[in-house]
């Protein structure tokens, strides 16, 4: 089932000066969120990606377009009950402790006091804020609200969590803690929007992800096939003689790692075959060649530089 | 119950700003005052006097006290309330904190409606406990309990409301603390004092019957503050109430700024 679906969405901004004119956060976007999925949506600052949460969310309003959220229209607000969000730099009342606030909020959406209660302490332990769920959060560190902020996304048990870059400002060590978290989110069946500029985090908790810049949709699929085997191949062989060395540098552009390794970009079949006969005809042993995967960062910097 | 957790939010934020528990320590004070005044009286002085004037001056004593409470409490919301309540809705709709409370399923609407009625609420209560607690100690002391001067918790709340749903639209659409502050402020203390008593004030060295027109028009438009405090008394003191008229246009005025309030609220980007 289609959880979210959007259908050509446009937002236009009015400048912020008269000089220029409105500001384009999205143009034509279209894309569709399944069942039990976490889907990422990359993109550079300033791309698009917090507007579009947002229109989802219906805090902000789109200029055209049709967003369905669990096959129905985001007019009747009534979904927002089974929806869980963590703004981009979110801020909590400061007079509050980690409990209160939870607390507040669990109600804000809905859930009853005793539910409420029940799931503060089931989150507060998850997200591993236990000890300091009396504590005013204005001494909380930024990784600590960024926790009680995912306690506070997960409380209402949502069927869609929106997370705005929640590894912003948290350490290497809270980072991956907050991707276990999303793990076990989605084995319970979960669905996930995540938004992102951090790839290998997408990388590596994302079944599917969509790639915006300038407020277009760029790419979209699965994380396996996006980064899928690319066309550079590295070769391990026997010792390369010196003068050979330089006309795999000069004419053929390989990038030499050791005098048994070195890596060689094929864009057809053919072209690959030939160098290995070339190699063959100089007596060269090829011990091995390795194709190698994209990785999600040299396929954005490919999509994105393209487009600058 | 979404929309009271929204309504009794009000009080916590209320509660955890410095200056509205001023309010109440000084409300306090105030009661504490009367006790001591009344304690202190009963041995000498005032009640010999009291006694010496018979019922009817025990009676207007009380009232007389009465009267001065409704400015006094009047002045301490205008300097306590205002400014505690102009914060609501700017830290509302600091980023990152309106876009979680959007997510809520809530309408926008009552967003706005929770806002109004908590604070409202909070004025109510507080003066429940500041008007009622010193109509307890009058009336306990002097045996008159006179009833009217309770009415006075109702009129002075619906003072404050008027001019808090003007302080919301401000807030809406500037979003600042400052600006609601001095608007608010200028217009109970300047503007509709000025307003009401524009006869004696405007009209007695301006003939030109244009600028009367336009005095008179911005008079009949904005709140008055001033006349509802004025028919608060009248009712104390036995005295007939002129026309209601400034009880209505005021609360017409709330209407229009709460609704006024709630359509920007409802189509602004956040
Ligand atoms: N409230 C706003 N008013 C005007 N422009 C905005 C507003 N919000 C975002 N923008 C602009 O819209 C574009 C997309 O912003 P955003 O959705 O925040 O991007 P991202 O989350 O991908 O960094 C940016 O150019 C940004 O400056
Ligand atoms: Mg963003």
């Amino acid at each position: 089932m289609s959880i979210i679906s959007t259908k050509n969405l446009n937002k236009d901004y009015p400048s912020r000066n008269f000089a220029e004119k409105k500001i384009t956060a999205l143009s034509n976007f279209s894309f569709d969120v399944q069942d039990s999925e976490i889907f990422g949506l990359l993109g550079p600052n300033g791309a698009g990606k917090t507007t579009l949460i947002k229109i989802i969310l219906g805090i902000t309003f789109p200029t055209s377009g049709e967003v369905k959220v669990f096959d129905k229209d985001i007019s009747d607000y009534t979904y927002k009950r089974k929806v869980g969000y963590l703004p981009e730099n979110h801020k909590f009342p400061n007079y509050l402790t980690g409990e209160q606030t939870l607390h507040y909020f669990g109600k804000l959406s809905g859930l009853p006091a005793n539910e409420v209660k029940k799931k503060t302490n089931e989150y507060l332990s998850l997200t591993g804020m236990e000890k300091w769920r009396k504590t005013k959060i204005k001494k909380y560190s930024k990784g600590m609200l960024q926790r009680l902020g995912l306690a506070q996304a997960l409380l209402n048990n949502p069927e869609i969590i929106f997370l705005d870059e929640p590894t912003d400002g948290v350490d290497p060590i809270g980072r991956k803690e907050i991707r276990d978290l999303l793990k076990e989110l989605k084995l319970r069946g979960r669905t996930i929007f995540l938004n992102s500029h951090l790839l290998s985090e997408v990388e590596l908790v994302c079944d599917r992800i969509a790639i915006l810049n300038k407020g277009s949709l760029v790419k979209s699929g699965r994380v396996d096939d996006i980064t899928a085997l690319s066309n550079n191949y590295i070769f391990h062989t026997s010792d390369i003689p010196d003068d050979f060395i330089n006309t795999l540098l000069s004419e053929y552009k390989a990038v030499i790692k050791s005098k048994n390794e070195f890596q060689f970009n094929a864009n057809t079949v053919t072209e690959l075959n030939d160098f290995i006969d070339y190699l063959r005809n100089r007596k060269i042993l090829i011990h091995g060649i390795v194709r190698e995967k994209d990785t999600l960062e040299n396929m954005f910097i490919s999509l994105i530089g393209s487009q600058n | 119950m979404i929309f009271l957790t929204l309504v009794l939010s009000t009080f916590r934020e209320a509660i955890a700003k410095k200056i509205f528990i001023g309010f109440f320590a000084i409300s306090t004070l105030i009661i504490l005052i009367f006790l001591f005044l009344i304690n202190v009286d009963s041995i000498e002085g005032m009640v010999d006097l009291m006694e010496s004037s018979g019922q009817e001056g025990v009676k207007n004593l009380v009232i007389g006290f009465q009267v001065a409470m409704i400015d006094i409490s009047y002045l301490l919301i205008i300097t306590f309330c205002f400014i505690s309540v102009s914060s609501f809705i700017p830290s509302m709709l600091e980023k990152g904190n309106i876009d979680l409370l959007l997510s809520k399923p809530i309408s926008r609407s009552n967003i706005i409606l929770a806002k109004f009625i908590g604070g409202v609420l909070l004025i109510f209560v507080s003066l429940v406990y500041l008007i009622g607690f010193v109509w307890l100690i009058l009336s306990s002391k002097s045996g008159f309990w006179h009833v009217p001067f309770l009415y006075s918790i109702f009129w002075l709340t619906l003072s404050f409301a008027v001019i808090y749903s003007l302080i919301i639209l401000i807030g809406l659409f500037s979003q600042s603390t400052i600006l609601s502050i001095i608007i608010s402020l200028f217009l109970v203390f300047i503007v509709c004092p000025v307003l009401a008593a524009r006869e004696m004030v405007i009209f007695s060295f301006i003939e030109n019957a244009s600028v009367r027109f336009v005095v008179n028009f911005l008079y009949y438009i904005l709140p008055k503050t001033s006349d509802i405090n004025k028919i608060s008394s009248d009712i104390i003191t036995g005295q007939p109430v002129v026309s209601y008229m400034p009880v209505y246009s005021s609360v017409l005025f709330m209407l229009v700024m709460l609704s006024v309030s709630i359509y920007i609220f409802r189509k602004k980007d956040y």
